[in-house]
């Protein structure tokens, strides 16, 4: 029995964790075309990666809508999330839902519909869309998770703060806040990764100029059958997997996933 | 719980006018818009759509692959969350930070990694040949079984991370106790581990069928031009027919299956805690 469960846990984490260990030597080698395993080692398609000029425009706007659209879904999100934990709210259910709507809608269908019904009849640039959309999706992640830390923190002290004469908003940025602090920051990474990785609500909107990475990617992709998006894709991940161990290390991110 | 009705709506309609504005409105104008047709107002065209054969087909895949990847991971997630949980809590602790790893990763990045190893000079097709097994490459990418590969590798965490959680709640003496009174291991399962972790069963069902109905990476990537599922048909006939009505229906069959599944899910869980209760 003992010998099974370890023959299952090392198969899962093979297929779930081998292909990364793939595609790393498949970044490095030093052929024309993606193959393995690969005809020699070297650093050319890592180098190349740097050199594509659409990648360095699209790695700095998915940097920014994701850095932009997660701090405006908190700025909205904190609130939200406090205000219908801890006060009673009239038709607090229905708010509820519509905060955490853009979870059950397929990203797709978001960027068609805002690229259709919002950007073509005001005449809006594609950015916005893209900074709309983005912003929507992360805001029922930052409730969830600022909610979360909120259930931990006892409502006596704020109580306490209250009848001691601080008044609502103080309590709020001197009590709550760095209360919750390490929530905030799990959900600003989750919300980051969230809106770098996403393709579906960018598909629609990406068009001359305005494309986010990992759509850079998939078209690039198409094209080319070389080893760069490989390297790119190796980078990435090498990229993610630094900044999760030093969430996990300083807030405890896989609590709140 | 604070009574001051004013501040607590003040606090919430900011991000709930934002989404309904900025969301929910160009959504419902889009799923409207599949309503209409030229003899008024009906169902005509998603009679039309699925009177498309190439339409059906589709469609069917797409639930076909959903059904598939849900089913394959519960089997896998089970074995997966009950191996670590007859680990010690140190290991098993570093073992899910290993498995919510992957779902921070970039999913083209991971789905690219398939392209390596199925690709006809992947991994796969330079073994089998230089094992003597086939001459000939084998065809595995553009297929549904690409696809399947790729959809279970990107949500198989989802299933098995809430089924760790789910029987970590598991009370520790029943499976001995069972054991103690004779039952076999297929008998615990089905009679004890599989009733009292169905909650987590439901989550991660859930989460990883509406996940593949809606996948757009890993059938664009691995299914290419002609294997197509409901978001890849539905990008297509967008960029390369400017077919806007298509898009719109598909649009209504993604959210309702979505919306029912996460529905129905929600209430088999509901009624287990009531008929608990």
């Amino acid at each position: 029995m003992r010998k099974l469960s370890h023959a299952v846990i090392v198969l899962v984490l093979l297929f779930l964790l081998g292909p990364f260990v793939i595609i790393c030597i498949a970044g490095l080698s030093s052929g024309e075309t993606l193959a393995f395993p690969p005809p020699g080692i070297s650093w050319r398609w890592v180098e190349a990666v740097f050199a594509v000029e659409s990648f360095r425009a699209s790695f700095t706007l998915s940097l920014l809508l994701g850095v932009g659209a997660t701090l405006a879904a908190l700025i909205l999100g904190i609130p939200a999330a406090y205000g219908l934990d801890r006060y009673r709210v009239p038709g607090g259910g229905i708010l509820r839902n519509v905060v955490t709507a853009p979870i059950v809608v397929p990203g797709i269908i978001v960027g068609l519909a805002l690229l259709r019904h919002l950007l073509v009849p005001l005449r809006l640039p594609l950015t916005l869309g893209l900074f709309l959309g983005h912003t929507a999706l992360l805001i029922p992640y930052a409730v969830r998770v600022v909610s979360a830390s909120l259930a931990n923190l006892r409502v006596d002290i704020e109580e306490a703060a209250i009848l001691l004469g601080a008044s609502r908003a103080r309590t709020f940025f001197l009590i709550v806040l760095p209360n919750i602090r390490a929530g905030i920051v799990a959900a600003f990474i989750l919300g980051f990764v969230t809106s770098f990785n996403q393709v579906s609500v960018s598909l629609f909107l990406s068009g001359p100029g305005v494309t986010t990475l990992p759509i850079d990617m998939l078209f690039y992709m198409d094209f080319n059958y070389d080893p760069s998006v490989a390297a790119l894709s190796a980078l990435l991940a090498i990229l993610s997997i630094i900044v999760v161990l030093a969430a996990e290390r300083f807030v405890g991110l896989s609590r709140y996933v | 719980m604070f009574d001051r009705k004013g501040i607590g709506m003040a606090l919430a309609l900011p991000s709930a006018l934002f989404i309904a504005l900025g969301f929910l409105l160009p959504v419902a104008i889009l799923l409207a818009a599949s309503f209409r047709n030229p003899a008024g107002i009906g169902l005509g065209n998603f009679i039309a759509f699925f009177t498309d054969p190439l339409n059906r087909e589709v469609f069917w895949r797409t639930l076909k692959l959903g059904l598939a990847v849900t089913a394959a991971s519960a089997v896998i997630g089970y074995a997966m969350a009950l191996a670590i949980a007859g680990l010690p809590r140190g290991a098993g602790g570093r073992l899910v930070g290993l498995l919510v790893l992957p779902l921070m990763i970039s999913p083209v990045a991971r789905t690219y990694a398939w392209i390596v190893i199925l690709g006809r000079t992947g991994i796969v097709n330079v073994a089998l040949k230089s094992l003597g097994l086939s001459e000939e490459p084998l065809r595995i990418l553009f297929t549904e079984t690409a696809i399947f590969i790729g959809l279970l590798q990107l949500f198989l965490p989802l299933m098995v991370l809430p089924l760790i959680s789910a029987l970590e709640n598991l009370p520790a003496d029943v499976v001995p106790a069972a054991r103690v009174l004779g039952a076999s291991w297929l008998r615990i399962f089905l009679a004890i581990i599989l009733p009292l972790t169905r909650e987590g069963l439901v989550v991660g069902g859930t989460l990883v069928f509406v996940g593949s109905l809606t996948a757009y990476i890993t059938p664009a990537i691995l299914g290419g031009s002609k294997v197509l599922m409901l978001e890849t048909l539905m990008y297509q006939r967008v960029t390369v027919a400017n077919d806007f009505l298509s898009a719109s229906v598909i649009s209504v069959i993604l959210i309702v299956m979505s919306v029912a599944t996460n529905a129905l899910l929600r209430k088999l869980a509901a009624g287990r805690s009531v008929a608990h209760a």
